[in-house]
């Protein structure tokens, strides 16, 4: 059987990602590939990416010289994009054209510090043609703020959405979290109102993961910090839902809200296995029906080190992952797409566990889509594994 | 040297745990020279990893030792080792038997302890001479007068001029030596007489077949004799016949009476040689067996499960291979809704039992999911029919069932007296009948008990131990069967019967133990997506009942940047952990809650 990488986007859509590994300094809770104090190393490692993307817009791999490849989305992470020169940025979208013409109306979003911010940066963005601005809100009080780390104010959270309103931008996400040490469930809601009242189109709700090996892992270990139990995080995340819901967010995805129209088409195509392609230190693609990944380490991927890990899925991988990925999302799993691309029925020889799922209200089937319940998505990783037990 | 029965001496050491019998063994070897001390390790004799690990011995051995006395005289010492735990008494017994005395060491600190004289009365039912040697004297707190003293008032037996050594430094073992020589008497066997050898032990080596451990009683025996088993009734011809060597064997032309060695006939199966058994020849039988001989009949059942199905095969295989060497293990395949393909195996008692499972996991590397023990009942049904029955899912409809019986033995505990009313009171929690008390030597107590088997298998050892701070010793004989209220005590999985956690409970008991196995599940199931019911019930009436919570919060909040290498990662574990779990009805239960329900309290 040929496989597709997906069934729900064209082959023809490419999606890009470029790490920008540089923050100011690391956040109690961060295992991300993000190095502070590398200053010296920024011009090298755009190089390196220009150096990437040149590899990828010569290569026949993939097709990417297809005529057909149009950029769908780009999407700029880190780290923190905006610490680094306006110009890298710049340089950087450029660049992008050369593996393929973007769309019209490409999605294209740069993530950034509220603290590091500057109408010069903003305006900067703006003529490259980033029209989407995702910031790291994480928390408006200024003790939780401190606590994980943070380099900004909650001040400085509401004069970046300013900034950025003036600076055009008309699409605008506020990272949150919760679950955090020490958050009770009063400050939680007044975080949501907070964003809210900046009327930003987007929010993404993290419950906080505790990383090993993080400042705040240890902070944990050590019981300096205490994390609420897991009833108290299923009762934020409905806080989160009910708020954003009465203020015309609707939730579409386990931890991300947007006005309607306004869902970040990036993630979802992550979350639909769309193909796309990780530029930069520990970028991951899924292109062509196989997963990579840059190196991790900022040194390795400056010495040259690329496409690590290489597997080319199989048809089980990608059933798993389909239907892993595609349950995070409030849409749920194409049961017509499922069987159109996989010759039977979602359903057949998963009736007992479809069932006993439906029947405890963990999940619903209805329009041609099976989706997780707001219970179903609090455990999402058992009713998958539910799901999947049955095809093993 | 030359065969002369008037210089063979055949001996075991007898002691309490811990009072330095396989380091005298040790030095024994040392100083007659058969083992080089850089071929020593600790426990010589214990080869088997768990023996050593565990200071216990399982299987008997027997060791040929060349001696010249202080007066120039050559002997042929035969060192014959014994297990000393309680499963393996009738292996003890056996190996008494091959012997004409007996060295009892006595801690030069702790004097005489319960297994102390419960092997000098074994020893004494064997008309064995018995030899005490004072031990530890090196230790700050030896006082081997007062023990000598105790010796002699409590047992009988003189000690003049017994020795008094230190294993541990090596000294005083060649006195150890000298008077095994002149006081243990040399065997009196008759040399003319039809073959008579008693089989002691049995083990199954790969290049000479099932071997068997032997004491020529009368007669003799060598190679390309063709020799009966007088109770097993099968015929082999001898491959081989010699003496043990610490590590290895010594062939012989023969074995003749009052030697102690091994005869090796290419025998396949290891259940052809029985210990107690006599060995004798085909063409000249002898009239009579040796006395003694019984089967060895398994007391105590439990399934053995591969965790994972796809090791059936390699479980079988191992058990097979372990039943080479262990005539007392059986095996028969069984199937568990719960647990999938397995084996019904039956065991000697708890230790035997647990050493097997040991075996099994460490010498074969099997991942084992073991069900409760049980022992066999007795069913006589309305229809006047009576079955065994060693499985609780085998037991018939209720409605079919005229009454029970369960296996009871005679139990006999020695204690200090201090801990009379605590191992009374340990009695009567355990069902037993009360049958005779006695104050013996030394401020100690004999008490004898009927005792259900069922409740000797469930924690007693545990509560005996922990009752009288281990000083009280405890030994058991099976005594027949009696009928009892038994039920049979079912647990339910959000609904569904669990027939791996069936249990038979005396009706008494059914209560508490369903209450205990409900809890212990509770703790031992993993939160699941729907919350689980767990009951206990008789006969569809539920007498207990706990419930796992649902799963509160399962989810990976963030998969940055497309990166969805660690949703799959925990995916992958935890397709991993369901597979090692096992489903009934929609709960998956993980082998742990086999095991908690396995070791009760």
């Amino acid at each position: 059987m040929n496989i597709h990488s997906s069934f729900l986007i064209p082959h023809s859509s490419l999606s890009l990602y470029v790490h920008v590994p540089f923050c100011v300094r690391k956040c109690a809770y961060c295992d991300f590939a993000s190095f502070p104090g590398r200053e010296a190393d920024w011009g090298r490692y755009f190089d390196e990416i220009m150096a990437e993307i040149r590899l990828w817009s010569e290569t026949t791999d993939f097709g990417l010289l297809s005529e057909k490849y149009r950029i769908k989305t780009l999407f700029i992470g880190g780290g923190t994009p905006t610490l680094v020169d306006a110009g890298y940025i710049e340089k950087t979208i450029d660049a992008c054209r050369r593996i393929a013409p973007f769309e019209p109306g490409a999605e294209i979003t740069a993530e950034g510090n509220p603290g590091t911010l500057t109408p010069g940066k903003l305006a900067a963005y703006r003529r490259a043609g980033v029209n989407r601005l995702s910031l790291g809100a994480q928390s408006f009080d200024e003790g939780l703020l401190r606590s994980l780390g943070r380099i900004h104010t909650a001040g400085q959270i509401g004069e970046a959405v300013t900034m950025a309103r003036e600076a055009g931008f008309d699409n605008i996400n506020l990272d949150l979290m919760y679950a955090l040490p020490g958050q009770g469930m009063d400050q939680w809601a007044d975080a949501l109102d907070a964003a809210i009242a900046l009327g930003v189109e987007h929010l993404s709700a993290y419950s906080l993961i505790v990383e090993p090996g993080t400042p705040m892992a240890a902070r944990v270990a050590l019981g300096a910090a205490t994390v609420p139990d897991d009833d108290a995080v299923n009762a934020m995340q409905r806080q989160a839902i009910a708020r954003l819901d009465a203020a015309g967010y609707r939730r579409y995805e386990i931890s991300n809200y947007a006005r309607p129209g306004r869902e970040c088409r990036h993630n979802l195509v992550y979350w639909n296995r769309g193909d796309y392609l990780g530029l930069g230190c520990a970028a991951h693609s899924l292109l062509g029906g196989r997963r990579f990944h840059n190196p991790e380490s900022l040194d390795d991927y400056l010495a040259g080190v690329r496409r690590q890990d290489e597997v080319r899925l199989t048809l089980r991988d990608e059933m798993e992952e389909t239907l892993m990925l595609s349950t995070r999302t409030v849409r749920g799993l194409d049961l017509a797409a499922w069987e159109n691309a996989y010759g039977a029925p979602f359903e057949r020889r998963r009736e007992a566990a479809i069932g006993r799922l439906e029947r405890g209200g963990l999940i619903e089937i209805g329009g041609g889509h099976l989706r997780l319940t707001t219970r179903g998505m609090e455990v999402q990783d058992a009713v998958v594994l539910e799901l999947l037990g049955e095809n093993e | 040297m030359k065969y002369d029965q008037s210089r063979i001496r055949n001996f075991c050491i007898i002691a309490h745990i811990d009072h330095g019998k396989s380091t005298l063994a040790d030095r024994i070897l040392e100083k007659t020279g058969v083992m080089q001390l850089r071929e020593m390790t600790d426990q010589v004799l214990d080869s088997m990893e768990l023996e050593r690990e565990r200071g216990i011995t399982i299987k008997s051995k027997a060791v040929r030792m060349p001696y010249t006395a202080k007066d120039g005289t050559e002997y042929e010492l035969n060192l014959i080792d014994t297990p000393g735990h309680v499963d393996f008494t009738y292996e003890v017994s056996r190996a008494l038997a091959a012997c004409e005395g007996a060295v009892l060491v006595v801690d030069a600190s702790q004097g005489i302890e319960a297994q102390t004289l419960a092997n000098v009365y074994m020893a004494l039912d064997h008309d064995l001479e018995i030899r005490p040697v004072i031990n530890k004297i090196d230790l700050p707190s030896a006082q081997p007068e007062v023990v000598k003293q105790e010796i002699e008032d409590e047992i009988g037996i003189d000690c003049e001029g017994c020795p008094l050594v230190s294993a541990k430094q090596g000294i005083g073992i060649e006195d150890v030596l000298e008077d095994i020589v002149n006081n243990i008497p040399a065997p009196q066997d008759d040399t003319d007489a039809p073959l008579q050898a008693l089989i002691f032990d049995s083990y199954y080596d790969n290049y000479r077949g099932a071997i068997s451990s032997v004491r020529v009683k009368a007669g003799s025996v060598k190679v390309g004799d063709r020799i009966r088993m007088m109770a097993g009734k099968c015929e082999f011809d001898v491959t081989e016949v010699g003496a043990y060597l610490p590590l290895g064997y010594s062939p012989r032309e023969s074995l003749n009476a009052g030697e102690v060695g091994y005869i090796a006939a290419s025998i396949k199966d290891i259940a052809d040689i029985h210990v107690g058994d006599t060995i004798t020849l085909a063409t000249n039988p002898a009239a009579e067996p040796l006395p003694g001989y019984k089967p060895v009949l398994p007391m105590v059942y439990c399934g053995i499960y591969p965790a994972d199905g796809a090791d059936y095969e390699s479980l079988r295989d191992a058990l097979e291979k372990l039943r080479l060497n262990d005539a007392a293990l059986s095996f028969e395949p069984e199937t568990s809704v719960a647990l999938g393909y397995g084996f019904r195996c039956g065991f000697l008692g708890l230790l035997h039992m647990e050493i097997i499972q040991q075996r099994l996991e460490r010498e074969f590397d099997l991942d084992l999911v073991t069900t409760a023990p049980s022992v066999v009942y007795k069913v006589v049904k309305t229809d006047g029919e009576t079955v065994l029955i060693d499985n609780p899912t085998n037991l018939p409809p209720v409605q079919e069932i005229d009454w029970m019986e369960e296996p009871m033995v005679d139990a006999q505990v020695i204690t200090p007296q201090d801990y009379v009313g605590a191992i009374m009171e340990l009695c009567q929690d355990k069902r037993g009948t009360f049958r005779d008390m006695k104050y013996i030597e030394g401020g100690r107590v004999l008490l004898k008990y009927d005792l259900p088997l069922n409740e000797v298998i469930y924690d007693f050892f545990d509560q005996l131990k922990s009752r009288t701070r281990g000083y009280a010793s405890f030994d058991y004989e099976l005594k027949g069967y009696e009928r009892s209220d038994l039920v049979k005590l079912d647990m339910l999985l959000n609904g569904e019967q669990c027939d791996a956690l069936s249990i038979i409970v005396h009706r008494d008991r059914a209560y508490p133990r369903g209450r205990s196995i409900a809890e212990k599940l509770k703790d031992a199931i993993p939160r699941q997506l729907f919350e689980i019911p767990i009951q206990a019930a008789i006969g569809g009436k539920v007498i207990a009942r706990e419930t796992v919570k649902a799963l509160r919060k399962d989810v990976l909040a963030k998969c940055y940047g497309g990166d969805i290498s660690r949703k799959k990662k925990l995916l992958e574990k935890q397709k991993e952990g369901k597979k090692r779990m096992r489903q009934v009805g929609s709960v998956s239960v993980p082998s742990e809650a086999f095991m908690a329900v396995l070791k009760m309290d």
